[in-house]
Order: C-alpha cells, then structure tokens, then sequence
C-alpha cells in the first residue's frame, strides 16, 4: 500500500501538481450496540480507500479515492478540477521530510479478535451487580492502518489498533451513571470497571431532586472534564481562531486558566489517540497549548504556522489543525481531599450538549447528565436533575483550583471527540441554571 | 442533536460530479447477491442497501477558498436478522468476494447475540419502484468554477454592506445520492435525491464587543436552491442584523412576560422538543447512551403536552425539503406524522424494528446517513403546523413582551425536558409595537411549559436546514426544522 500511496503522489506531480499528499487507509473495524442489557446489532466494517490532498497553482482540492485500481484516472480527474477552481492565498505549504518515526506496534491480540460479546456482558454484568437495572452503550475494535506519502519526501505507515467500552447504566429513568473504558493493550483492557463505575454512580443517582441555581464550587468527574477540555483543545485550532470560532484569538502569551492547568496535545501517549504522524507526516509530539494557565500556541498545520509566523505543532488536518489526543497535566491531590475541600458545592460526572453564544467570548451552557450530586462540608447529601452549567469557558479553567493525581483515559461520543486523559477537577464559582416550569 | 464540528466535518463527505441520474450503478448485482447468500446462510431477513453519493464541498473562510473538496463514494451496506439478532456489515469493496465476507460477518455476528428476547420486524408492504427528485437545473450541468463564483459572488455582498466583520466563513455542498434497496422480501426500490446546503458563521464586531450568527439552508432539487431560497439576501439581511444588534441592543428585561418567537426558533423547538422525544428508539432505550432516552414512555400516547393550538408535524414527503424522501431505508412509504396534535402526544416515529417491538406499524422513518451505516429512526422535516394569524395581529395583543426572532446558543437534556434558547435577534415590544433590539434573551423552559404557552399561532411558515446527530458512530443526517411566528403567554425569560 505504501507504494500505491507513492504512485498516487508521482501521478499528481506529473500533472503539475506543487504538493501532493496521499493516505490510504484500511479499517477493519468491530462494534457491538447494547441497550435493554442485551446486544441490539453488531456492525462490522471492512474498507479501503485514499484521501488525497493536491494543489495545483496555489489551488487546494481534497477527494476520497474509493477504488484504488482506478487511482490514476481519479488524480487525472482531481487535477482537472483544481484548475477551475481559485487560489488559496494564504496555502502556506506542507512539511518537509522525510523524518523519523517511532516504532509502534498493534497488539496482535486486539488485531485478531473477531469477538467482542463477552466484554459486553462482563460489563453489563458489572453494572447490574452495583444496582443498576438497565444499560446500553457501545462496544468497538478498532483496528485501521495508514499508508501515507506526500510530495515533500514522506513514505510512513501507522497501525491503530484499541479496544473501546462505553456504558450508560440507569437505576431508574432519571437515575443514571457512564463509565467508559479504552485500551491499546488486550491484557490492560477492564470492561468491567466501566460497568461498576455506571453502576455505581446510577445507584447513587436514585431518587433526584430538581436542583437549583447559582454559583456553587464543582468538583468535575474526568468524563466532564474531558468535554470541557475538547473545548480548549478544538477551540484553540488555528483554524477555529481564524474563522471566528474561538476565543483564544490573540490571547497567545496571555492567562487563560488557572496556574495549576497544564494541557498538552500528546499524540504519543498511549492512549487510542495515538499516531505516529499527523496528515502531513510530521512526527507526533507533545505539544503544550497552555502552559500554568498561559496559552503558549494555537494547534498549527504548515500553513497556518505561516500565517501566525510560527512553526507546525504536528496536528495537520489538510484543511484545519485538529487536535489529537489532549493530556490535563494531573495534579497532587488525591480524589477524597477534592471533596473534602468542597464545602458547598456540586459533583458532575457528564455532560452533553455544549453550545456557544459567542465563540469569541466563550460564553456557552451545557448540560449535565448522568449522576449529578450536592456536596456540602465535603460529603454528598443529595441528588440534583434538571440543572443546566451556565458559564463561560475561560472562567471555568481560571476557576479551577485543584486536580487529582489520580487520571482517566476518556473519550465519548461527541462530547469527548478527542480522547483524553483527565484528572478529577475541583473549580470554584461555577454557574448553574435551571429551566421555568 | 444537531452536533458537528466545523473544521472536521469540512474534510468529511466530499463530493463530485459525473454520473447519469438514472441507470443502473456499479455492482447494483452485489447488491442482489447479498440477499441470496444471506439466505443460503441462514438469515431469516436480509437487505442491502448500495448507495453511490457523489457532490463537491467548498469552503470560503475570510474571501479565500480554504479547499474545494469532492469525492465519489460507493458501497454495500446489508443487514440481516438471524436467531432472533441483528447484525449489519458493509464494504466499499464491490467485488463479490468482500460482500460474501461482509454477509458472512453479518450472519454470524447475529447469530451470536444470544437475545433472550429475538428483533424482529414488523411486517410491512413489498414493493417494486423508483423515485427521483426533479432538478430544474441540474447540479451536474453547473461546472464547479460557476458554483464557486455564485459562492464568491454571496461572499462580497457581505462585504459590499462595508460591515466590520472580522471572521466569516461560507460553506456550501451538494450532494447527489443514487441508492438501492433490496430485501429478501421482495423489495427493490432505486431512487436519486440531489440535495444542496448552505451554511455560515458570521461574526460583526462593535466597540470591544461582537455578535455572531450561525445559519442553515438546505434543499432537495437543483442548483435553482440559490435564488429559491434567497441565500444573498437572508445572508444580507443577518448581517445587517447582527450590527444592528451590535449598536442599539439594550439588555433584555427579566421575568413572566408574553413572547413571540419567530420560525427559526419554532422550528428548533419542534425538532428538540418534539421530534427527538417521539422518536420510538429513544422511547425504548436503544439510543440511551449516546442521544438519550426521552421523557414520554410508550404509554403515553394522548397524554397533553401543550396547548390546543399545537400541532406538531414531521414530513418526508415535503417537496425540496432537504430531508425529502418517497421510501423509507427499509423500503417503507414515506407519510406525513402528526406528533403532536392538537397539544396531545399523537404519533411516535417508527421504523420496522420499533414497530414490531410497540404492535403497531412503521411510519416510514428508517434512515441512515450512507451505505457504512444501519437505517435507524430518523426526524425529517420536522415542523409546527401553521395555523392563521399574522405577525401583526400577535404583535397587537402584547403590552410588554420580547419578539425573538432567532437564536444562536440552544441545547436540550438527553430526555427532552430541559431547553434553552438565547435570542440572537431579539426586540422588546411595547403595546403591540417593536421597539430596540435586546441582547441575549434566555429562554429556559420545560417542555410541556413552552408548548403549553402557545396562544397564537401564525401563518408563514419557514424552513432552515440542520444536521441531526445521533446513533454511534455519529449520523449527522440532513434534516429541516421550520415553523411559523408563535405567540407565548406570560413565560418566564431572563
């Protein structure tokens, strides 16, 4: 494959093409959808395909090529196009190779599972045995494999092969907890702990009152925190800032968040979002986008480096950057002191559902779910529903006061787009809304 | 939900040109074949479903075009039931070998879900047929520097108003769908649905301050969706707004007062609050851990959620609607839905699995987003039915109140209860007159407490398109939600 890739790239160069990137991939990907305690459907995926990046005269087209035998009629076609469409100005070029990679292998075990109904039921069982009496969520193999060769020098070539659990367990119909569990090794791979966490936490949902509004201090369980730092993370895009759609624009240097946050992109950490190279074969780093509460860079491709005057932080998108893998950098208190230190305050575990007024201001609402829990003099003493986190999202990470030593590996759905790894979080002044009846 | 994340769904679903609309596709004998061999294996239902989308995408951030993007995609998608489980599998390999791999994978896979309680579906209607939507200009016969000069050209009206806007970005696609479908009941239904979208973020920006708008445009039929749905001069029209906005916007009064709201933001309260809830899915719990369950159960079919004057519809069959379809991806007949009727829970949306499951029958509403993804219960064109009052004649009847006209924060809980809606252009009314505009008027509320204030309901009735997520992985499907100008009485706003 890595020599279709190549042939591909030779094709556009033929054709007068300045740049040429070509990442063909394979995915031979498993999933399992549970609800109800039992397996609804299973879905399995075989495909092959090439993304094609070519500019020609300045001019950039992107196209998927589905049929790799008719590859070099397709880059005819692409080609074609891009000279009737319009030049991109500010196009600043792709990274120069070739580099060095790391090695990295898929666990074999993990490639060759053909299985995955056990580590549902052991999951499902889990939570059931915590008090739970419905759940639902998703089981996924992942494995696809990159073969990727630009104009610039790059021939590379990335296995991606994890295992991924989440779980949505309820004690009743407002009564509900998540628990989520990623591995790229078999053996590290405990479905069970997603299912005890769900259970867990639905059992102690059971019985929620309508909670208020106000400003309360928050103590975020990882699966929230991770929504809120996808924010920052997406957010901070060079991308997202030029389109308006950020409020990290001209902040570079400036405070963002409290001196105790830390978050890198890491696309070397061994979690499923790991790669050994971004869309444009640039080496996968750690790279950090705020540095003790300081925004210290927007996430760049190689043209948007040239844009802002800086350099590539590794996270091509051929459009956009996009973040890979975001890392809260934990902290040094253990879970029970986060609450011992919340003496009137609220403990979410989910979230869902998080929109913007202003992307610029960072004024957004979103909506807790699952286990929603009052906390006063550091214990529980309720349960909340009906409650809405109303805030903006600079002040949120300003207001963060302490994290946990203790990290999770988390990734859900559209909330927690990029996988991450998040501490517990105590913040302080938090916004809380609620509707009129 | 409609979730999407801008700069990554730029470099998914891109699309092309060069096909003939009807014909047969590439492989549509797979397609066949895997009904067969999934019966020779010992499924006791199976459909394939061979879908060819092809469309371009263009980007325009700031008068420059990021990236024109295009692609063609095809393949098989076949679902099968098989011991009481259901399985699905797809390839864009169209050879018959990775098709027999796929249905063997789908057979066994279902086989192996050990249900203690077996899917089935209920039964519905054979049918042999074939159904297209009509382009008055055909999308492929505008080569693609015209269409970009059309983009370019609604671009630079924005800029001709000599506005400050410091970030902008215009995003349009087309996409034209050749599909399918076969089941091993007889069904075999082809169809071709072109459809064109539209959408922009803009931000206008004042004395150390800025507002910003997101809109949504979409339509099923040709290239004439520019000048039938007006795009330069809504997109005009919102800029102009947003400045206003910007310059003589005074904070918005808190407390119970009257509220009308215009069709954007009934059109995302029928698809939130409305549409979402009543999907039969959700209902039973199979979406619980990612789009939620919904707070009506099955049993609460004629149960009051609002007011009389509300009805609340989904409809597939609405001409150049971007969610327009004839047959359903399980081959069942496209109808109009009455969800809500009369302020009653009327109609749940079905697809052949639900229905079986609620002893009733499929109301047509099977979809999935391409070939790679099972069909599950889908909202199409989701709206408020229009009733007969004029704007004005709401207008006249409020003392003291805010005409919201559009909104640009929203969300909602994952059981449809809890909605928020903050006005992005908004006026204070004061004895039946408009007065300034108002910035950031909150509108939180219940379900039952924001159709239950419905009063007045008016007569011009509007459209903006969306994409609905749900399902895992995401479909982020095209959908439209509309309605007309509402009026509502003595709620609560901040």
């Amino acid at each position: 494959m890595e020599d279709y890739a190549s042939r591909i790239v030779r094709k556009a160069l033929s054709l007068g093409c300045e740049d040429a990137v070509a990442d063909i991939y394979e995915t031979n990907n498993f999933q399992i959808r549970f609800s109800q305690n039992q397996i609804d459907i299973t879905n399995s995926w075989k495909e092959q395909a090439a993304s094609l990046f070519l500019v020609h005269g300045k001019r950039v087209v992107l196209t998927d090529i589905r049929d790799l035998s008719k590859s070099d009629e397709a880059v005819e076609k692409v080609v074609g196009i891009a000279k009737i469409s319009q030049k991109n100005l500010e196009y600043g070029g792709i990274a120069k190779g070739p580099f060095k990679y790391r090695s990295l292998a898929a666990d074999k075990r993990i490639t060759s599972l053909s299985e995955g109904s056990d580590f549902v039921y052991s999951a499902v069982n889990a939570a059931l045995a915590e008090g739970a009496k419905e759940t639902a969520g998703t089981f996924l193999r992942n494995d696809q494999t990159h073969y990727l060769a630009t104009s610039n020098g790059v021939e590379a070539r990335d296995r991606r092969a994890n295992l991924y659990l989440s779980i949505r367990a309820l004690a009743g119909l407002e009564s509900s907890g998540h628990g989520i569990e990623c591995a790229t090794q078999f053996a590290k791979f405990k479905p069970e702990r997603a299912g005890e966490k769900a259970g867990h936490i639905a059992t102690m949902a059971r019985n929620p009152k309508r909670g208020e509004a106000g400003r309360f201090d928050v103590i975020f369980e990882p699966l929230f925190l991770g929504s809120m730092a996808d924010q920052m993370a997406i957010r901070d895009s060079a991308y997202s800032v030029m389109a308006g759609l950020s409020p990290f624009g001209k902040k570079i240097g400036k405070r963002v968040a409290a001196n105790i946050v830390t978050i890198y992109d890491d696309a070397t950490a061994d979690g499923r979002g790991r790669k050994r190279f971004d869309a444009e074969g640039v080496p996968a780093r750690r790279t950090a986008m705020i540095q003790n509460g300081v925004l210290k860079t927007h996430l760049h491709n190689t043209s948007t480096a040239k844009i802002f005057k800086t350099k590539t932080t590794a996270n091509a998108g051929l459009v956009g950057p996009e973040p890979h893998q975001i890392v809260l950098k934990p902290g040094d208190w253990k879970k029970e002191e986060l609450f011992e230190e919340c003496k009137d305050g609220v403990y979410v575990t989910n979230t869902w559902y998080t929109r913007y007024q202003n992307y610029t201001t960072g004024d957004f609402s979103t909506i807790p779910r699952d286990g929603i829990f009052r906390v006063k003099k550091g214990e529980i003493v309720g349960t909340w529903k009906d409650v809405r986190l109303t805030d903006n999202l600079l002040h949120l990470w300003q207001n963060v006061k302490a994290l946990s030593k203790e990290t999770h590996e988390v990734e859900w759905w559209g909330e927690v787009a990029v996988p991450s790894f998040m501490p517990y979080a105590l913040a302080t002044k938090i916004g809380f809304t609620r509707s009129a009846e | 939900m409609a979730c999407f994340r801008l700069y990554i769904g730029l470099m998914r679903r891109m699309r092309s040109q060069g096909v003939k609309e009807t014909g047969l596709m590439p492989g549509e004998d797979l397609a066949h074949f895997a009904i067969e061999y999934a019966r020779s294996r010992g499924a006791s239902y199976a459909e394939a479903r061979h879908e060819y989308q092809i469309g371009e995408q263009m980007i325009l951030k700031n008068g420059v075009l990021d990236a024109l993007s295009f692609s063609e995609d095809s393949g098989i998608g076949v679902r099968v039931l098989a011991n009481g489980g259901l399985a699905f599998s797809s390839t864009n390999r169209l050879n018959k070998g990775d098709v027999r791999d796929a249905v063997n994978s789908a057979v066994k896979k279902a086989k192996g879900a050990a249900r203690a309680n077996p899917i089935w579906f209920v039964k519905e209607e054979t049918v042999v047929t074939e159904w297209s939507v009509p382009e008055k200009v055909r999308i492929i016969d505008v080569p693609t520097d015209l269409k970009i000069r059309d983009l370019v050209e609604l671009d630079k009206a924005v800029l001709d108003l000599k506005i400050k806007i410091p970030a902008r970005i215009f995003v349009m696609s087309h996409n034209r769908i050749r599909k399918l479908l076969v089941n091993s009941e007889g069904s075999e239904i082809r169809s071709y649905s072109p459809r064109i979208r539209l959408y922009y973020y803009l931000t206008v920006a004042g004395e150390g301050d800025a507002e910003q708008s997101y809109r949504n445009y979409g339509w099923s039929g040709g290239w004439e969706a520019l000048d039938e749905l007006h795009l330069t001069d809504k997109v005009i029209e919102e800029a102009k707004s947003l400045q206003q906005t910007l310059e003589k916007g005074k904070k918005s009064p808190e407390g119970k007062m009257d509220l009308i709201v215009g069709p954007q933001v009934s059109g995302i309260a029928s698809h939130e609050s409305c549409g979402h809830p009543t999907e039969a899915d959700r209902i039973l719990g199979r979406e619980a851990s990612q789009a939620g369950k919904s707070f009506i159960t099955p049993g609460m079919i004629g149960k009051r959620i609002g007011s009389e004057h509300v009805n609340v519809v989904d409809d597939p069959t609405l001409a150049n609607a971007i969610a327009y379809y004839a047959y359903d991806d399980e081959g069942v007949k496209a109808r109009r839905r009455y969800l809500y009727k009369a302020g009653r829970i009327n109609e749940f949306l079905q697809n052949r699995e639900t229905a079986a499951r609620l002893g009733t029958r499929s109301n047509g509403s099977a979809r999935a987003t391409n070939y790679d993804r099972e069909a599950i219960v889908r909202m199409a064109n989701t709206f408020v039915e229009p009733k007969d009052w004029g704007v004005e004649e709401m207008l006249e009847e409020v003392k003291s109140g805010i005409y919201m006209k559009s909104f640009m924060e929203w969300n909602i809980d994952d059981k449809r209860w809890n909605g928020k809606y903050v006005g992005r252009e908004a006026y204070l009314i004061e004895n039946g007159e408009v007065k300034h505009p108002v910035r950031k008027t909150v509108l939180e509320v219940t379900t039952p407490a924001f159709w239950s204030a419905v009063d007045a309901v008016g007569k011009d009735l509007e459209f903006e398109a969306g994409f609905c997520g749900k399902s895992d992985p995401t479909q982020a499907l095209d959908a439209a939600f509309g309605g007309p100008t509402m009026r509502l009485r003595n709620i609560a706003l901040r």
